[in-house]
């Protein structure tokens, strides 16, 4: 999001520095970071100038990236009114409406944004992305190409574009518009700076190509299923990864040198991102790689948790995993993710046991769940992905928000329903409710933005069935 | 020497506050300095013998002024307010004389009975306990037990000692047995008691406990005519007897007569002193004004029980300890430590627990009767021990800590199997109880508010199933006010401190069960009235027993649940005890803020 830049002087009569120069510094710690600073500051001058419209902005900003949504929402909105269509706020406050979920608000303020600012690519980029969440993939498509005809090098929209295509099933373009993933403004890097090339797919047997695990564990489980294609080429692989990938990706191929610290890089020829590999195999939706199951527990390990499991869960109920939210940090939770709350219609389906998978903040739901369907909290007991491999093992089935356990289950083959916003990651493409990566996988889709009661009532009608 | 009316000490001994409640141990002299006292004890003994109180009184207070730990002045003057009814000055003299010298049998035993009479029922077993290694072969100490154990709801221990106390005296004497066939009668063993009831009143006809002890366990054991004709009795024997009177309003509101239950416990108010009633016949008139309808008087006598139940027993709700407990086990019991602490394995050679878990009033009782009419679970009621696991645990693990840090030896060499030994040591007093049938698979063990040591058992028994009865927070709250018990640190003896331990505790379940993986399911009260084949169901499958009809007809089994819902469970299944708190809804608004969030998270309302 972007600030406004223009001083606000009305008002300054009453103070003895200028209200035009607090706001100077008050934007100055936005930009910073340093937001409980920007807030007071605001606040002051608000005191002074309760109607100054690029304060009132700022302060919604600083409101909104406070977490403080309702409030951020009122003094944008207040803004708007007061400095009538100030392009700047519109293209804001839809991220706002994004966010919130509110998406009618969200396009049409976009939409009016554009039309107020035809010439700024950003308006179109925002609208971009409001259309991708309300589904309206074409006019996504659209809109992120006509601002790359005013800039060709937004990276943002470039990889708008790719998801839109990807998960219209386009896979030839988008892989190569997904390029631009780290170029965009505040994406971590893939790695320090080298002066050697990423790899082009072509192959070499006299040196190593390294190969780097990145974005979510989702993705590295996901995409290692490409380690032997690229082992195939390039025998010496070395994987930079997190540890807890690390028993994961050993299976993939026996020689792997993994390693977890960038000063513990062996030398190397070429670098590629495991989520670049599709891109290098050529993958098209009739050409997916799904080598399935690429991924098997530890056989003792295995039966050391159905041991375990026997006394928690009653021996003739189903037993389902589930899991109920995602990594809080990732800048789609709150529309990947559900509540245990919203299972219950899932925990009303007679002679089902719930095992819970869930790892992290998410965890604490276990503790306020009081539904039919006993609930046993094995996450608790979990340590790393061979203890959740090992318990995938002794499930029925997975019922899963678009998290890394559901690609886990389903890089294992085993059955796993994963229940996906309306707007889903690319990978799980439109309408369909199987996936050409996972042949086990069953897709629940909402069909209302961010509502899961009628996503949740037709897993419970299926295993009911 | 006359003191003056403002330095007398408030507990009403007519001693100065310095040389009584407020005395301090080192202005006592060296028993040698006042050897010259001696004489005048003497007197003041002599003197009560003769009658002479009011010489006894001066020449005690005289000798208690120089020498204020003398027990024989003690002794006398204890003896003196006991009998003017100054209860708060005789237990300050007889807790001094205790003090100063502990192995004083008589005055232990008088502590210990004084404290029981006002139902300071954890302070007496201390003093009891004491009696008994005072004098190990005396059957007064073990009679103290029995009668103490009996009255805490741990009638096994009780029962040993009673049986105790036959052996060492070699008589059959008519009241003991009286008491130990009360002990029977609350361990549900109906045959027993009534047996050892005959004899008793055929050594001792007209001994008015006895009796009415009989007719209460005619009356729980349903037999109405014969209780009714055994409470004619006495009234012939005594005629308005407040006892008899009060067996007799339970009685006709057993059998659904309540305008005349009431009018007779109104009899009995006009009858006393002040025209008032005492804190259970207080609360069995609510409960009667209840069954009529007559909410907001019914409440009333719920308030003013639960007042003069505090101000004659002194038990409030101990705030800080509740506290500090819970703390520690919320900081104790968490996922990362968890991880690191062995289990006790599971035995296959005996019976295993089933917990039903719950705050007093929520259901329990149901839930046991209900799964104990299964031919491979039995009752084993509310077995005391996981808390006394908790108090043994630093001397069985050898740990200078308390419970529940003294867990962290299970971290040493030597400690290893510490849990296995706490399992067995729970399973060996569970055989010793006898509560075991020899086709049992199961025993369940409902102690309320065992919950609060979920992580504890978890620990000991990691397969033990965990069912938690679940019920509308204002409805346990309304059970609390209608009923008498000193479970959770006293909480119910006010309503705002029975909703604050409630929460406390139900916020530590669900820290438990976020930090565990618990064989745990969660059974609606409300659900086994709407519902109740579909929740015995579930209840059997999470234990993994087969279903059996005979579970649903709960109210047919024979067992009789010695605690106050004994009169439910043996009715069938009824709607009335549902959402019974909208009747008291004006009542219950002080203590609603607090309980919300609990209410919103079990899925209630408040209507």
């Amino acid at each position: 999001m972007e600030t406004p830049t223009g001083p606000g002087t009305s008002g300054s009569a009453t103070v003895p520095v200028p209200l035009g120069e607090v706001f100077g510094i008050a934007a100055g710690f936005e930009r910073t970071g340093k937001l409980a600073e920007a807030d007071s500051l605001l606040r002051h001058i608000l005191a002074v100038a309760p109607a100054q419209p690029d304060s009132l902005h700022l302060s919604g900003i600083v409101a909104f990236r406070l977490g403080r949504h309702e409030e951020a929402l009122a003094k944008m909105e207040q803004a708007i009114a007061v400095g009538l269509d100030t392009p700047l706020y519109l293209r804001n406050i839809c991220e706002v409406y994004r966010t919130l979920g509110r998406l009618d608000d969200a396009v049409r303020t976009a939409k009016r944004a554009v039309a107020l600012a035809p010439n700024d690519p950003l308006c179109l980029h925002n609208l971009a992305i409001i259309q991708y969440e309300r589904l309206e993939i074409d006019e996504s498509i659209a809109s992120a190409e006509a601002a790359l005809l005013m800039d060709r090098t937004l990276p943002g929209a470039h990889f708008e574009l790719a998801e839109a295509l990807l998960l219209k099933g386009e896979m030839a373009r988008g892989w190569e518009e997904y390029e631009w993933r780290f170029r965009i403004g505040g994406a971590a890097p893939l790695m320090p700076p080298t002066d050697k090339p990423q790899w082009d797919g072509t192959p070499f047997d006299d040196a190593t190509l390294l190969l780097v695990a990145d974005q979510g564990f989702g993705d590295v489980i996901q995409f290692c299923r490409y380690i032997p294609w690229a082992a195939a080429r390039c025998p010496q692989i070395a994987v930079a990864c997190a540890a807890e990938m690390m028993p994961l990706l050993r299976q993939l191929h026996p020689d792997l040198h993994l390693f977890t610290r960038w000063d513990t890089a062996p030398p190397f020829r070429a670098f590629c991102a495991l989520s670049g590999l599709p891109r290098l195999h050529g993958t098209r939706l009739d050409s997916v790689l799904a080598p399935i199951p690429y991924l098997r527990a530890d056989p003792a390990r295995a039966a050391e948790w159905r041991e375990r499991l026997v006394p928690l869960a009653p021996p003739s109920y189903r037993r389902v995993g589930i899991v109920w939210a995602g990594r809080p940090t990732h800048n789609n939770d709150r529309r990947r993710s559900a509540s245990l709350a919203a299972f219950a219609p899932i925990a009303a389906v007679p002679r089902v046991a719930l095992v819970s998978l869930q790892k992290g903040p998410a965890t604490d739901q276990a503790g306020r769940y009081y539904g039919r369907a006993p609930l046993i909290n094995i996450g608790a007991e979990i340590q790393d992905y061979d203890d959740t491999m090992a318990l995938l093992d002794c499930l029925d089935v997975v019922v899963t928000v678009d998290t890394s356990v559901g690609h886990l289950a389903a890089a294992m083959g085993r059955p796993v329903w994963i229940l996906l916003a309306t707007a889903p990651d690319w990978r799980w493409l439109l309408e369909r409710s199987d996936s050409p990566w996972y042949p086990t996988v069953r897709l629940f889709r909402q069909t209302v933005a961010r509502r899961w009661d009628d996503v949740m009532a037709r897993v419970a009608g299926e295993l009911r069935a | 020497m006359n003191a003056s009316v403002s330095m007398l000490c408030p507990c009403g001994s007519g001693l100065r506050s310095a040389r009584c409640c407020s005395l301090d141990a080192s202005a006592v002299p060296p028993p040698d300095s006042v050897r010259h006292l001696v004489p005048l004890v003497e007197r003041a003994i002599q003197a009560h013998r003769q009658g002479a109180t009011e010489t006894a009184e001066r020449l005690c207070l005289d000798v208690l002024e120089l020498a204020p730990d003398r027990p024989g002045a003690l002794g006398v003057l204890y003896e003196i307010r006991k009998a003017q009814g100054k209860q708060a000055a005789a237990e300050a003299l007889i807790r001094r004389i205790v003090a100063f010298d502990p192995n004083n049998f008589v005055a232990t035993n008088e502590l210990a009975l004084l404290l029981l009479g006002r139902g300071a029922l954890v302070e007496a077993e201390i003093h009891a306990r004491n009696a008994v290694r005072i004098a190990p072969e005396n059957p007064q100490a073990h009679n103290l037990m029995g009668m103490i154990m009996t009255e805490a709801q741990r009638p096994q221990i009780g029962e040993f000692h009673y049986r105790r106390v036959l052996e060492l005296s070699q008589t059959r004497d008519p009241i003991l047995l009286a008491n130990l066939a009360w002990n029977l009668k609350n361990q549900g063993r109906m045959e027993e008691a009534r047996s050892l009831y005959e004899e008793s009143v055929a050594a001792a006809p007209d001994i008015r406990q006895t009796l009415l002890g009989w007719a209460r366990l005619e009356e729980a054991d349903r037999q109405f005519k014969v209780a009714g004709r055994l409470l004619d009795r006495m009234d012939t024997l005594s005629p308005k007897d407040p006892g008899v009177m009060l067996s007799r309003a339970i009685l006709l509101g057993r059998m659904k007569r309540y305008d005349e239950a009431i009018a007779l416990l109104d009899t009995l108010a006009s009858q006393t002193s002040e025209g008032k009633l005492g804190p259970n016949e207080l609360l069995e008139k609510g409960r009667l004004l209840d069954q009529v309808g007559r909410y907001d008087d019914a409440f009333v006598a719920f308030e003013e029980g639960k007042r003069l139940a505090r101000e004659m027993s002194r038990n409030v709700y101990q705030d800080a300890v509740a506290d500090n407990l819970i703390t520690r086990l919320r900081n104790f019991f968490v996922g990362g430590r968890l991880r690191t602490l062995p289990r006790a394995g599971t035995r296959t050679d005996v019976p295993q627990p089933i917990f039903v878990l719950g705050f007093p009033r929520s259901g329990t009782t149901l839930v046991e009767q209900t799964l104990s009419a299964h031919p491979r679970i039995v009752a084993g009621d509310e077995l005391p021990l996981i808390h006394d696991i908790t108090s043994i645990m630093p001397r069985m693990l050898n740990s200078p800590l308390g419970y529940p840090e003294a867990l962290a030896e299970l971290w040493m060499g030597d400690q290893r199997a510490g849990l296995d030994n706490l399992r067995d040591y729970y399973l060996q007093k569970v055989a010793q109880m006898g509560i075991l049938a020899p086709k049992a698979a199961w025993f369940t063990d409902k102690m309320p508010l065992n919950e609060t040591q979920l992580g504890l058992i978890a620990l000991l028994f990691p397969e033990a199933p965990l069912i938690h009865v679940i019920r509308h927070p204002l409805d346990v709250m309304v059970s609390a006010m209608s009923n008498h018990f000193t479970h959770g640190f006293c909480c119910a003896s006010a309503l705002e401190t029975a909703a604050l331990h409630y929460v406390r505790v139900m916020d530590l379940v669900q820290h438990y069960r976020a930090e565990m993986a618990l064989r745990y399911l969660p059974i609606r009260y409300e659900d086994m009235v709407d519902d109740q084949e579909a929740t015995v169901r579930a209840m059997l499958d999470f234990v993994g027993e087969k279903f059996d009809r005979r579970c649903l007809a709960f109210h047919e089994n024979r067992r009789y649940a010695r605690t106050a819902s004994y009169a439910q469970v043996t009715e069938k299944l009824y709607d009335r005890s549902r959402f019974r708190y909208r009747h008291y809804r004006a009542q219950l608004e002080p203590v609603i803020p607090l309980l919300r969030p609990v209410i919103e998270r079990l899925g209630y309302t408040v209507d």
